[in-house]
């Protein structure tokens, strides 16, 4: 049966391509995780070094009621950090779609540069702008809106706020993407058979960007609940996150064992949230005009 | 909660009695651009309009100020004699048939064509029933579950057609609904679409290209160009009796020949030759006209009868159609005529004329039109 990808030939002269890159993940994505896999049945000797062993007492300590609080914590944030994004992010995505007319490309690419700056960094200058003393802070004193300051930083909004702040962008994209291939005559047909503006978007334009939502919501949901550098930074002892629990075992309580046991119990949480995201993807792929205008 | 209020209006089951539309000095420019210039027109009630023009004549941007996509930058539009200038789209009773169909895509044909009673709040049974009514004026009854991506062409058009008509709209506007089907569907669907008109009595606006769609479907038709409406009338009116040299030109093919008006009913045209032709009253001599014959006007030798104009000239091409061949003749001076040869039930239409052959050509002076 001929194919699209073409013949026998190319698909061979393909493959010697394929060799380097998958050598490269082989090597240091594969084996790595081989090995947290594999630390993570092992225990601590009595000098702090990893053992490599056939023990499940890590998984036991990792489904301890004490770090239940954790991960429902971790939960929270990443659901709400979600769904702030959403909000903030449809309108931006759809101003730009609907709107942006030749400043588009401009105004995406405004977006995405400030992710060209690590995320650490980004959140080291939330740090100086939120602190106790900091810019914002001091601002606030000098026009005499609060005499003792607001407290930001330690706070949960403000580990929120800076989850949000970097995965935004994440959320923006695949919804400025779905709007852009939808039809605008969609929008137009719904406002010709009597809808409002406000109901022509729920009927019509929020239906055909579903796609669009899920994928920011899962760029944004994954990442968000494995992190550790918005609640190191901006949080305190009520913020902590799986991600800090896991950062603490390789590097605080050098119990790498058990920081590989919670990261495989992570991984695995997030893998089921990922293959659903996967099949209903691949379910509107089967069907490509159910999720755009006819 | 914003809620559309319309006013449905029942179609007058005779048609015909007041009028629809009235447009009034309707202008609308873009930036520098003037797409639709102090347009005047009146449509009654029942009637198959067309809009007829090449692509930017302004009939698009014409429908989609009648749907309140567009606000008239100048000019009044009165739907039932009601003022819509500044009604938006949701709370106007008209709906339109997009040239894409815009089906959405979320729901099955059924919700498809619900949308918009859903959006009027009507009783959920009623909806059923005429959701049911609807799908079946258009042969799509078994069909209500589908989803649009599963449905042909045809198909689609219908639903877009049934998701419009099930609203009972004062008004129905069409944009180029057929310009995405293949030329047998076509046909089959502007039979349909005018035996629907005939049957619901809804003022249709149909806004299209294709010149033989528009005669064929239209109560009327308004052929325009650069913004205003050139000729509005019936069809055998804008076909026999073009009012200028666009029309004559765009509708059908037509034999353009120019010449200098000599005195009246006399044109001396390129070769030299005077013509006996009726030259309107307001032309004074020395003035130059287009000579304007239809094709099939157009008799070759023995065909030739008394009291027509002859000339003579050469075969320079031959185009065989089928039913009749396109006879192109070369009169000298570079004016050439056309002519439509039908094939009859004594004469095969490509057995006469060979290219080159030297042939008479005559028309009666009345079949020739004087443009200016």
């Amino acid at each position: 049966m001929p194919g699209v990808a073409g013949d026998v030939s190319s698909k061979g002269f393909w493959s010697r391509f394929l060799l380097p890159g998958g050598v490269w993940l082989l090597l240091l994505f594969v084996v790595p995780i081989c090995l947290v896999l594999a630390l993570s049945f092992g225990y601590t000797d009595d000098l702090g070094r990893a053992v490599y062993s056939f023990g499940l007492e890590n998984y036991q300590d990792a489904f301890d009621p004490l770090y239940i609080p954790v991960l429902l914590r971790s939960i929270g944030f990443a659901v709400a950090t979600a769904a702030f994004c959403l909000l903030l992010g449809y309108p931006i995505a759809y101003y730009i779609a609907r709107y942006g007319g030749r400043r588009k490309h401009i105004l995406i690419a405004l977006l995405v540069i400030p992710f060209f700056v690590n995320y650490l960094v980004r959140t080291y200058a939330w740090v100086a702008l939120l602190a106790d003393e900091g810019l914002v802070n001091s601002a606030l004193k000098d026009l005499g809106l609060t005499e003792t300051g607001i407290q930001f930083v330690n706070t949960p909004y403000a580990v929120v706020g800076g989850l949000v702040y970097g995965y935004l962008v994440f959320m923006i994209l695949p919804i400025y993407a779905s709007l852009e291939r939808m039809d605008g005559s969609l929008i137009e047909a719904g406002k010709d058979l009597f809808g409002t503006p406000s109901r022509v978007f729920m009927h019509v334009t929020l239906p055909q960007t579903k796609q669009g939502i899920l994928a920011g919501c899962v760029l944004v949901f994954l990442p968000a609940v494995g992190d550790f550098v918005s609640a190191q930074l901006l949080g305190g002892p009520d913020t902590y996150m799986v991600g800090n629990l896991i950062q603490d075992q390789f590097f605080a309580a050098s119990n790498w064992p058990f920081g590989s046991a919670l990261t495989v119990v992570m991984m695995l949480f997030l893998s089921i949230w990922m293959l659903g995201y996967l099949r209903s993807a691949a379910r509107e792929a089967r069907d490509p005009v159910a999720a755009g205008g006819v | 909660m914003e809620q559309a209020t319309v006013n449905e209006t029942q179609p007058s089951p005779e048609g015909g009695n007041g009028e629809a539309i009235r447009l009034e000095g309707v202008t609308k420019r873009f930036g520098d651009f003037t797409a639709v210039d102090a347009i005047d027109l009146s449509i009654p009630r029942g009637e198959f309009f067309s809009l007829l023009g090449p692509s930017g004549c302004g009939k698009t941007t014409t429908l989609r100020m009648l749907a309140g996509f567009e606000v008239p930058s100048e000019g009044r539009i009165l739907l039932e004699g009601e003022p819509v200038e500044d009604v938006p789209p949701y709370r106007r009773n008209v709906n339109m048939v997009f040239q894409s169909y815009a089906l959405f895509g979320h729901l099955d044909v059924a919700d498809n064509v619900a949308f918009g009673l859903k959006r009027r709040k009507v009783p959920k049974d009623e909806i059923g029933r005429r959701v049911d009514e609807a799908l079946e004026l258009v042969s799509l009854g078994s069909r209500a579950k589908s989803r649009p991506s599963e449905l042909s062409g045809g198909q689609r058009q219908r639903v877009a057609l049934a998701r419009a008509l099930v609203n009972r709209p004062a008004v129905l506007l069409l944009d180029e609904p057929l310009g995405a089907l293949d030329l047998k569907l076509r046909r089959q669907m502007q039979v349909e679409l005018k035996q629907i008109q005939r049957e619901v009595g809804i003022t249709f606006v149909y806004v299209t290209h294709d010149q033989e769609e528009a005669l064929s479907m239209s109560d009327r038709i308004a052929v325009m160009s650069d913004g205003r409406i050139a000729q509005c009338g019936a069809p055998e009116e804008v076909y026999e009796h073009p009012n200028e040299e666009f029309v004559a030109g765009f509708i059908g093919i037509s034999n353009m020949i120019e010449g200098v008006v000599e005195g009246p009913g006399s044109v001396k045209i390129g070769t030299g030759k005077r013509i006996q032709a009726p030259v309107p009253a307001d032309c004074d001599a020395g003035d130059t006209v287009q000579l304007s014959v239809r094709p099939e006007k157009i008799a070759i030798d023995e065909e030739i009868e008394a009291g027509m104009i002859e000339m003579t000239g050469r075969v320079v091409s031959r185009i065989y159609h089928g039913v009749n061949t396109q006879i192109t003749v070369e009169l000298g001076q570079g004016a050439h005529l056309v002519a439509l040869e039908q094939a009859t039930y004594t004469a095969s239409a490509d057995d006469r004329w060979e290219e080159g052959m030297e042939v008479r050509v005559g028309w009666h002076p009345e079949n020739c039109l004087v443009l200016r």
